[in-house]
């Protein structure tokens, strides 16, 4: 889908990209990493011509694209950054109309598109398009960005640290909305970024770039579990076992759970709990409340009185993380099962750290 | 507990403590002829009790309420009483100038005294300091900002103030008064519009290429330090000598002295706010919003029609503003090379020692300069865009 052959560009007398050869197939994320000053930037902007190469070729679906007008090459790629870059003097909905509008699309067209991304990006149609970008939050904008870039649905989507300016909560959100997203769109990506765990999370393929040369181009996995030489090894550090477990969804590890309502009585309570050192609370309609144990349970007159509250943003994970989430979450909370929620918060099961030792034992075995 | 409501407005103080103080000096000079020293009148020597009342008693309230802040009522009190104070000011003085001037010879003129230009000054303090308390209501704001000097226009209209000294000058020089306010407008209007034009493409030019940037600031930097006689005075000797080696230049006006010089130096001032202000608006902008803008395929002329420029208009249009009411000023010089305007009244009036002649020519060019300010302020309103201006929510 976007292969270049040979890339090499100069400035002035200093190489920025040295003979990068690279091919990502359609629907893939690759994901360009590396030290700052390796030349990642220069080789994403190369492919949509904001940079023309010294040397070499880039084929766009098997067409040279030197031979496109840029104009035309861009607008059929996506292009977001971190900076954002958007238009400040416009409105959400005429940033994200940006291309469908150079692209003459109609109006009735270009709207329904802009509500249907805001929807995808998670939000409001009704409440954001007619904001202006100096009344969003430093996600929301990114996300805008997103959008922008998404606007004309182009089959390939470039972005340079699409995810840098925010907090690394926000971030860590934007990320797996991002995967989600992907993972639905299925766009031929390139992802510039210096965060590994970003590369990690997202990649399909992780190119690690040193002073403009490829050193290894792999997946994730490959990378964490085989570098290439030192300069890999180096660059992915000593916690690449701990960083392998982003790579592995919860979802074999989620076991159902026992989960008792409010209006119990203690009996039935202490009868659930059996050995267990504690058992899930839970609302009428499913969602998470927290839990009780056998301490709480004696000194209480009921069920009710004897919740311990868990705030489910706290403590709960979806079943889309990751078992380095779920790691982390026990290890900051200390606790040594946490409950797993759906979307709406409602209680599914439970993992507990003796099965995500168990995984974790397992890739270490298989890992070199 | 007094203190409370004691919290004054000191700003409206200011102003009504010189409109108190308005009373000391004389209202209206009655003189022999037009230029001949005359006697001094105060405000209770030229007006009857009643008239000195009103406005020591309007100034009265003012400086009570200025010491009563708070409410938007006391805001609204102020205002109203000082432009009560300049319409009664007017009102008395055109009666009075009449009283006095019947019998008097024809040569005599009453004249504008101290005493009335600091009740009229004091009343302009005490209206900005009411504006300023009434932001969120433009009507009221509007009103208490122009209602006076509407007030004076009627009167002006009606010929209530005709035999004031001031409107005697004009009176047998209205066709003068008009066609050197015409040339006014024509000499500032042109070169400014050209300023404009010139100052913005230098001003895009120099903030495109920094090798470009330096001469141009550093010319339009210089010029702007020479003061503007030397600068007509310079500009005699090249362009008469222009027009003797090519007289048909002649023919377009092009001489050592008259407008060609006037224009070319007034366009050489109004360049400097505008070619910084322009430099500034493009350069300010912020690159990764012209990064998105290309990488999503816009072409040069979109980036900068739908980018730059709406985003550097209200810096450029600033600068616009700067440079115009810097020239409705400089304009009255002009006239001293020959290129007419109203500063010629100005310079007729020194060369007589006519004061009124001079005001005659100084007061059109003061409320130019205000109007064109505030056309220009509306004008950088409406082209700042929207999302400028909201604030974070």
């Amino acid at each position: 889908m976007i292969r270049l052959e040979q890339v090499t560009r100069y400035y002035g007398n200093t190489i920025a990209v040295n003979e990068l050869s690279l091919e990502v197939s359609q629907g893939e994320v690759c994901v360009l990493i590396g030290p700052s000053g390796c030349g990642k930037t220069t080789t994403l902007r190369m492919v949509n011509r904001l940079i023309e190469p010294t040397a070499g070729h880039i084929f766009i679906n098997g067409q040279d694209n030197s031979q496109i007008k840029p104009e035309r090459l861009r607008q059929s790629i996506g292009y977001a950054i971190q900076s954002v870059g958007l238009f400040p003097h416009m409105t959400v909905a005429a940033n994200i109309a940006t291309v469908p509008e150079l692209l003459h699309w109609e109006k009735s067209r270009i709207a329904s598109r802009i509500e249907e991304l805001l929807i995808l990006v998670g939000l409001n149609p009704a409440e954001y398009a007619r904001k202006y970008p100096n009344q969003l939050s430093g996600g929301e904008a990114q996300r805008v960005g997103v959008a922008r870039a998404l606007a004309a649905d182009p089959p390939i989507l470039l972005m340079d640290e699409p995810f840098g300016a925010v907090d690394p909560l926000t971030r860590e959100r934007l990320q797996s909305q991002f995967a989600r997203i992907q993972q639905k769109l299925k766009k031929t990506t390139i992802l510039v970024t210096h965060d590994l765990d970003e590369a990690i999370r997202l990649a399909d393929r992780i190119a690690i770039m040193a002073s403009g040369k490829l050193v290894q181009y792999d997946t994730p996995e490959t990378i964490l579990s085989r570098p290439a030489n030192k300069f890999v090894h180096d660059f992915v550090g000593t916690d690449r076992a701990l960083k392998r477990l982003s790579r592995i969804s919860i979802q074999s590890v989620i076991k159902p759970s026992p989960a008792i309502v409010m209006d119990v009585s203690i009996e039935e309570a202490v009868s659930v709990i059996g050995s267990r050192p504690s058992v899930w609370v839970v609302a009428d309609d499913g969602r998470f409340i927290g839990w009780v144990d056998m301490t709480s349970l004696s000194a209480a007159t009921s069920v009710r009185e004897a919740i311990v509250p868990g705030d489910v943003d706290e403590i709960a994970i979806t079943a889309s993380a990751t078992l380095r989430e779920a790691l982390s979450r026990m290890l900051g909370q200390g606790l040594r099962n946490i409950p797993v929620v759906d979307e709406k918060k409602h209680f599914i099961g439970e993992v507990t750290l003796s099965d995500v030792e168990a995984v974790t034992a397992e890739t270490a075995e298989t890992g070199a | 507990m007094i203190r409370r409501f004691i919290s004054r407005d000191s700003v409206a103080l200011v102003g009504s403590i010189i409109g108190l103080s308005s009373v000391l000096p004389g209202w209206l000079t009655l003189k022999p002829s037009r230029i001949v020293a005359g006697t001094s009148l105060r405000l209770w020597q030229s007006s009857d009790w009643e008239g000195s009342t009103v406005i020591l008693g309007l100034w009265l309230l003012c400086f009570v309420l200025s010491l009563l802040r708070g409410s938007k009522l006391s805001a609204l009190m102020l205002g109203t009483a000082a432009n009560l104070i300049i319409i009664v000011t007017f009102l008395l003085a055109g009666l009075v100038a009449s009283n006095l001037l019947e019998g008097a010879a024809p040569s005599a003129r009453v004249s504008l005294g101290a005493g009335i230009w600091m009740t009229l000054g004091g009343a302009y303090v005490v209206i900005f300091a009411a504006r300023q308390r009434l932001p969120d209501s433009p009507l009221w704001r509007n009103l208490v900002s122009w209602a006076g000097l509407a007030a004076l226009g009627v009167l002006l209209t009606i010929g209530w103030l005709g035999n004031l000294s001031i409107l005697q000058e004009f009176s047998g020089r209205e066709e003068r008064f008009v066609q050197e306010l015409l040339q006014h407008l024509f000499l500032f209007g042109s070169s400014v519009a050209a300023g404009t034009v010139l100052g913005i493409l230098l001003g895009i030019r120099a903030a495109r290429s920094t090798g470009a940037a330096g001469p141009i600031f550093f010319i339009s930097n210089i010029t702007q330090t020479i003061p503007s006689l030397a600068l007509f005075g310079l500009l005699i000797a090249p362009l008469s000598a222009l027009s003797f080696a090519f007289p048909v230049l002649r023919e377009f006006g092009i001489r050592g002295v008259g407008v060609a010089p006037a224009i070319m130096a007034l366009i050489v001032y109004s360049l400097l706010p505008v070619v910084r202000n322009t430099y500034v608006g493009f350069h300010q902008l912020d690159p990764g919003v012209i990064d998105a803008g290309r990488g999503m395929g816009m072409s040069r002329g979109n980036i900068f029609r739908k980018l730059e420029v709406p985003l550097a208009a209200p810096l450029i249009l600033e600068g616009v503003r700067t440079a115009a009411v810097q020239s409705v000023g400089l304009t009255a010089v002009t006239a001293l090379i020959g290129a007419g305007g109203l500063g010629w009244f100005i310079f007729q009036g020194l060369g007589q020692a006519a004061a009124d002649l001079i005001l005659l020519g100084a007061i059109p060019i003061i409320v130019l300069a205000l109007l064109v300010d505030a056309v220009m302020r509306a004008i950088i309103t409406l082209a700042t865009p929207k999302g400028l201006g909201v604030g974070k929510q």
